[in-house]
């Protein structure tokens, strides 16, 4: 049994968006697996993204860094329509550039991708927290 | 030494002569050599062109004349030897002043004999041409060959990093997630073997990551080149190395694309290089405009392990630094002693735009 991070009340409302659908599929998978956590939606582009978390208002996103529409604009669109959403970048770089990119478009954690399940699960959890 | 009492006699024309003849010209280095090639006179021409005066050069060999890697392969000795043998010998390279800058020069060595054919020594005739060089080479078909060359290869290189990036990269993130997520499934007995089998896809991943970053370091074309230097000096060799550095820049013009790029092209074998062989602790790299070029140092404080003459094919490093910058119409060296680590150095020409790819409304048109 995978450990929780023994938070009580309902499991914390997560949105993915990446556009490699295989990646998606088993991101969605891994995060459905954790009981504190819930997908509540996928998209594979910024106008996807932009309607699911406007429509669920999640608590978490999880944003790919090179989206189509852009990552850190994407970023900053959810940041509007869904303020009370904490964005999570996961991320195949990690040059300066594009942390810096991320973090100023709003990002609390930046993962890269390839970091195991373990740290992208605790990544969420910490921004989750500063809500 | 007998040399003293025949110098005299090998001058063809007599010593006040041939010094006001010498004394007159200014644009070509008109000097002359003893046999074993030492300096025995000098002219003003001379003192303009390689920056020494009088006092400073006469006595010393003229091999101090070229860049280290040409008296490495002993060419002024050979130069010598074919002026000898065929009379004369006119050669057109890379020269270098007193204060270590370098020019074009078009050199002439003839070997002067007495009556009685006995080698008295040489006369050479050195004249700059750096900026007939550079003004021919701005233009020329090969300038635009290179530049295309560059944009070609450049372009090649971020596409494949980017199917690694997209396609090759999200692939085993995709197998490692899974099996980190199968490990937590499957009966214990089997745990260990996922788990191994997901730390090599990591691995694997963070391999295929850097080999990206080589490819098409993020950063270059988008910020130019102090910036793309900057942070692969912070990300690269400070991050990923662990290695001291320093960076210092001084350029009064930002080059063209294609000349930033093979600095830094240049620069990331080089540092590469400190980082695989050099075993030292820092680096200090500097790139600064000079001889209407940029001129790029990298120095290391390692073993400063001269460059292996042993032929060994399998090292293409130094030979396409080499062939990078002499390509793009400049030079480049890399020097060593034991013990004092090794400084590699190279001066690429920074042509402006050529006009006819920039059309613009002439400026003081009314
Ligand atoms: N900074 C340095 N300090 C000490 N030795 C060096 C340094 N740079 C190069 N060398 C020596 O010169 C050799 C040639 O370098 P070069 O870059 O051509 O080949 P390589 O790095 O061995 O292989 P490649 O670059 O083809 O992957 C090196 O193998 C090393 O012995
Ligand atoms: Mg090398």
């Amino acid at each position: 049994m995978t450990a929780t991070a023994g938070r009580p009340g309902p499991p914390l409302s997560v949105l993915l968006c990446d556009d490699n659908a295989m990646l998606l599929e088993v991101l969605s998978e891994v995060v459905q697996a954790q009981p504190d956590l819930e997908v509540v939606g996928t998209a594979c582009n910024g106008e996807q993204a932009l309607r699911l978390a406007y429509r669920r208002q999640p608590d978490l996103v999880v944003l790919d860094v090179r989206f189509p529409g852009g990552g850190p604009s994407v970023a900053r669109e959810i940041a509007q329509c869904s303020p009370g959403s904490r964005i999570v970048a996961f991320s195949a770089y990690d040059d300066k550039g594009s942390i810096e990119q991320m973090k100023n478009a709003g990002v609390f954690e930046y993962v890269l991708k390839g970091a195991s399940n373990r740290e992208l699960f605790a990544a969420l959890r910490r921004a989750a927290a500063t809500r | 030494m007998t040399q003293e009492s025949t110098r005299k006699q090998a001058a063809p024309m007599s010593e006040a002569a041939f010094t006001l003849l010498v004394q007159g010209v200014l644009d070509y280095g008109i000097f002359m050599l003893d046999p074993q090639g030492h300096i025995i006179s000098w002219n003003a021409g001379a003192e303009r062109i390689k920056g020494y005066r009088a006092e400073d050069i006469v006595g010393q060999h003229f091999s101090v004349f070229y860049p280290p890697e040409d008296q490495a392969s002993g060419k002024p000795q050979w130069e010598l030897e074919t002026a000898v043998a065929e009379g004369r010998l006119e050669d057109e390279g890379w020269r270098v002043r007193k204060d270590g800058s370098r020019f074009w020069a078009n050199v002439v060595i003839t070997a002067l004999w007495d009556e009685k054919g006995v080698l008295r020594g040489f006369g050479k005739v050195t004249r700059d041409m750096s900026e007939r060089r550079a003004a021919q080479h701005a233009l020329s078909e090969r300038r635009r060959l290179f530049d295309h060359l560059v944009q070609a290869q450049e372009t090649e290189r971020r596409r494949i990093a980017w199917d690694v990036h997209d396609d090759s990269i999200q692939a085993m993130v995709a197998v490692a997630m899974r099996l980190e997520l199968l490990a937590d499934r499957v009966p214990e007995s089997y745990t260990a073997e996922l788990h191994r089998l997901d730390a090599s896809v990591r691995e694997a991943i963070d391999r295929l990551r850097s080999l990206t970053f080589r490819l098409h370091p993020p950063g270059i074309d988008r910020h130019g080149l102090i910036e793309g230097l900057a942070s692969h000096l912070a990300d690269v060799v400070g991050s990923s190395w662990g290695m001291a550095y320093t960076f210092e820049h001084q350029l009064d013009r930002e080059p063209s694309p294609e000349t930033a790029i093979t600095i830094f092209r240049i620069a990331q074998e080089a540092l590469l290089n400190v980082h695989k062989h050099a075993r030292g602790s820092r680096v200090d790299v500097r790139v600064a405009s000079a001889d209407g070029g940029i001129v790029t140092r990298v120095v290391d404080d390692g073993t400063g392990e001269p460059m292996p003459q042993d032929g060994a094919r399998d090292h293409f490093g130094v030979i396409e630094m080499r062939e990078r910058a002499e390509t793009a119409g400049g030079w480049w060296s890399m020097h060593s002693r034991p013990g004092t680590g090794t400084t590699v150095e190279f001066w690429l020409p920074n042509p402006r735009p050529v006009p006819a790819t920039t059309p613009e409304p002439a400026k003081d048109a009314p």
